[in-house]
């Protein structure tokens, strides 16, 4: 799971930690769901019972859609985003709303005085979340005078105004001590006067508040706006009230605005949900392997993000980079970017580095940085997958190389060593001969141990080609092909169509596989010719060996095949043999060879 | 007859100058480079000058090298070029287009006195020595067509000696013939392989091994 790091704390977005909990809505919430239906149901009939239908034609009327906007939305908020008390707050707003709509409506004068109270609770919660927008938490002290500023006129000043206020009918007051409706009027006054006071200054406040957010988060602060806007107008009306001046249209708006609230908020979290939808079109294009540049610009347009960059965590040097590899800082406090960490077993992978707007929406963040740590992961492998195989074609190059090196001395001590010395010997015998003159047993003795002599070196010769060909590196491998398949034991076309020398390395095999192929079918293929080709195309040397025999050659089984093609492919190259029974045997060996 | 020697295992070096000074050949110089060779050719113009085809410091062709250049720049000094295998493609190289005051040996022949002599004088002299395993691998190739069909098994005898440079008279010794008897052979030869037959022995040299080898 992601865990989101905003770079702009104080206004930190929809977050929390551990949103795993998020899922599931818990048995209390249900149970406030059902209440908030069962209360805005009931509104509605005591409305309707007191008023008749056309009671829900006005603002006055449909006032349940508000609770029920809020309790709805604030559940809903509740269960997606558990750990932000924004759901709950929103949620409390809605069923106080709808809790004082009720009592009000009752007959029982105990419930009516109760619900009077309660009237304006929900303003004071309202206030709270409008200050607690976004992250659900109010810290300033100046915020808490506000809220404290509205508590003031909802609960003391109420329960001070409901010691004098009578209704005059039913149902009474019960809470009325010394009825006076003088008393009673200024206390309300007093009311109206600091709410006004009141909204203006979270209006102020919260317009600032607006003001001084980055610009991706204003998106995001939209809904305080409205709310400062309905706080105000709902104040205005609050005054004008007292002057029984009516404002139906202002009636309407506010109601208007008092329902947008919670649909706004709400309607952002479902955004939210939609838009992971477009994760599935994102692992589409993740399937097809894409470079880091493609990746990148992939999971930007699932987040409609272009500003996203991508930083990859580098476990052994402990530092995160960029797609080419250079340094990266991630984003501070304050930074107006914000990082979703993308994680795989447990460890970081890498970074999304992305609009802080962004952690409004944590399904989306979610989804996209598990298809992110997949493709990246995918990559990885692929990356580590290759650097090993060139590690193992290196290794395999160097040991195969320096087996040849051995080789290559042990055949230069022969010559230099061994070899040498026979002739001299050889020659010295022959000296001694001459020096013996006529004798004939002595000098038939000597011929025969020089003719020994001759026999070993003949050997020696030998044995020192098969260790290494050192007329291939002396004199190039045209040369040493034609003395390899002027001896061969079936006719062979050669043909050597390049003049310049090619890397030894690449020399000595393609005169091993010619080599070797020739023995093969000298022993296997009861031929009748053989062609021999080298050539070059491209950076590739290009050596073919096909012989018109009985083919049905076996590459595992004797013939020395796999060898040939480890060597070839140690190279880089590829060997391939076609040997269909009964029509003839083609080995082919391409090696690269940079010019 | 003055000879130069580069060869750089001083074994070697000491038993051809022995070898050689004891069979009426003059050693005017010996040396074991390349580089070396070379001023030695242009300070003494000996007749001919016996050089490993295995030289310092890369031990790969520079013996080789060395030849082609004397056989370019000084056309009267003979190159016999030494060699412990056998190439065929480096005969072909080291004689390019003449055969003459040109020999490649096996290494192993020099204690074959008498032969070895004989063909180092025949280099100096504007002749050939071409060992003769090169002339056998040549002879034996395994071809579709047998263009040596036509030969008897004497004049193929007498076609080997050619090609190793040998003169009618040396060939003549070699197999206890007469010389009138080698020089039939041979022009019968020349006419069955639609050779044309030509003066010199190197001559014919190189025309029985382009032969050969095509």
């Amino acid at each position: 799971m992601p865990e989101t790091v905003s770079a702009t704390a104080s206004v930190a977005p929809w977050s929390g930690p551990d949103p795993g909990r998020r899922r599931r809505t818990t048995w209390p919430q249900w149970g406030l769901w059902l209440m908030a239906l069962a209360a805005a149901a009931g509104a509605v009939a005591t409305t309707v019972a007191n008023e008749g239908l056309n009671g829900l034609e006005t603002p006055n009327g449909l006032k349940f859609l508000v609770g029920l906007a809020f309790a709805g939305s604030g559940l809903y908020a509740w269960g997606r985003r558990p750990d932000n008390r924004l759901g709950p707050l929103m949620a409390a707003v809605g069923c106080l709303y709808l809790l004082a709509q009720i009592l009000v409506q009752a007959h029982a004068a105990a419930l009516f005085t109760a619900g009077v109270w309660l009237s304006d609770a929900w303003v004071v919660v309202f206030v709270a979340f409008l200050l607690a927008f976004p992250d659900g938490r109010v810290t300033e002290r100046f915020d808490l005078v506000v809220i404290g500023m509205f508590a003031l006129m909802a609960f003391p000043l109420e329960l001070a105004w409901l010691l004098f206020w009578t209704t005059g009918g039913s149902p009474e007051n019960t809470l009325a001590a010394w009825p006076n409706d003088t008393v009673a009027g200024n206390i309300d006054s007093a009311q109206r006067a600091l709410v006004v006071v009141a909204s203006v200054v979270l209006a102020i406040a919260l317009a600032r508040r607006w003001a001084l957010a980055s610009p991706p988060l204003r998106r995001a602060l939209v809904p305080i706006l409205v709310g400062a806007v309905a706080i105000l107008l709902g104040s205005v009306l609050v005054a004008l009230d007292k002057f029984q001046i009516e404002f139906p249209t202002a009636r309407w708006a506010v109601f208007a605005a008092y329902v947008a609230i919670p649909l706004v908020v709400l309607g952002g979290i479902l955004r939210s949900r939609l838009a992971r939808s477009t994760v599935g079109d994102l692992f589409v294009e993740l399937r097809a392997d894409p470079s880091p540049a493609e990746l990148r610009d992939a999971l930007a347009r699932t987040l409609r993000d272009p500003s996203l960059s991508l930083a990859y965590w580098l476990p052994q040097f402990r530092s995160w980079s960029d797609l080419d590899g250079r340094p990266v800082e991630m984003p501070t406090d304050g930074g107006g970017r914000a990082t979703t960490m993308v994680d795989r077993q447990g460890e970081h992978v890498a970074a999304l580095i992305h609009d802080p707007a962004l952690a409004d929406e944590p399904e989306l963040l979610d989804a996209v940085s598990a298809a992110a740590g997949i493709a990246i992961e995918n990559g990885r492998l692929h990356v580590e997958l290759r650097a090993r195989l060139e590690e193992l074609r290196g290794s395999r190059s160097r040991i195969i190389e320096a087996g040849q090196k051995e080789r290559q001395r042990l055949e230069r001590n022969l010559h230099d060593g061994a070899q040498q010395r026979l002739i001299a010997l050889s020659l010295e015998l022959s000296l001694l001969e001459q020096e013996l003159g006529p004798d004939a047993d002595a000098g038939l003795r000597l011929s025969q141990a020089r003719r020994e002599i001759a026999t070993s070196l003949g050997e020696l010769r030998e044995v020192a080609r098969g260790l290494h060909p050192a007329v291939v590196t002396g004199h190039g491998l045209a040369v040493a092909l034609e003395q390899l398949t002027a001896r061969a034991p079936v006719p062979v076309r050669l043909t050597v169509a390049i003049d310049e020398r090619l890397p030894e390395q690449v020399e000595v095999a393609a005169y091993y596989l010619v080599s070797e192929s020739l023995v093969n079918t000298a022993k296997h293929a009861r031929a009748t010719s053989v062609s021999v080709d080298v050539s070059r195309t491209n950076d590739q040397a290009v050596v073919e060996v096909v012989d018109d025999g009985i083919g049905g050659a076996d590459t595992e089984h004797g013939t020395g095949l796999r060898g040939l093609a480890d060597r070839v492919e140690a190279l880089g190259g590829r060997l391939r043999v076609w040997s269909p029974s009964g029509g003839g045997t083609r080995v082919r060996a391409e090696i690269p060879c940079a010019s | 007859m003055r000879v130069v020697i580069a060869e750089d295992s001083v074994l070697l070096r000491e038993g051809l100058t022995q070898l050689l000074g004891t069979n009426g050949l003059e050693v005017v110089g010996s040396c074991a480079t390349a580089d070396d060779l070379l001023l030695k050719v242009r300070s003494y113009s000996p007749d001919v000058v016996i050089v490993d085809i295995r030289l310092p410091p890369t031990h790969n062709d520079e013996g080789l090298r060395a030849a082609l250049e004397i056989r370019a720049h000084h056309p009267d000094v003979g190159v016999l070029v030494l060699s412990q295998y056998v190439e065929v493609g480096l005969a072909m190289k080291l004689l390019a287009d003449s055969a003459e005051g040109a020999g490649y040996l096996l290494k192993d022949r020099i204690s074959d006195v008498e032969e070895f002599i004989a063909a180092v004088e025949r280099v100096a002299t504007g002749g050939s020595a071409i060992d003769p395993i090169i002339v056998s691998t040549l002879l034996t190739r395994q071809r579709e067509d047998d263009p040596l069909a036509a030969l008897t098994r004497r004049e193929r005898e007498v076609l080997e000696l050619m090609a190793e440079g040998r003169s009618n008279q040396g060939i003549a010794d070699k197999l206890v013939l007469s010389l009138r008897a080698v020089e039939k052979y041979v022009s019968s030869i020349f006419g069955k392989l639609g050779l044309p037959s030509s003066g010199r022995d190197s001559r014919r040299v190189l025309a029985v091994l382009l032969y050969l080898r095509s």
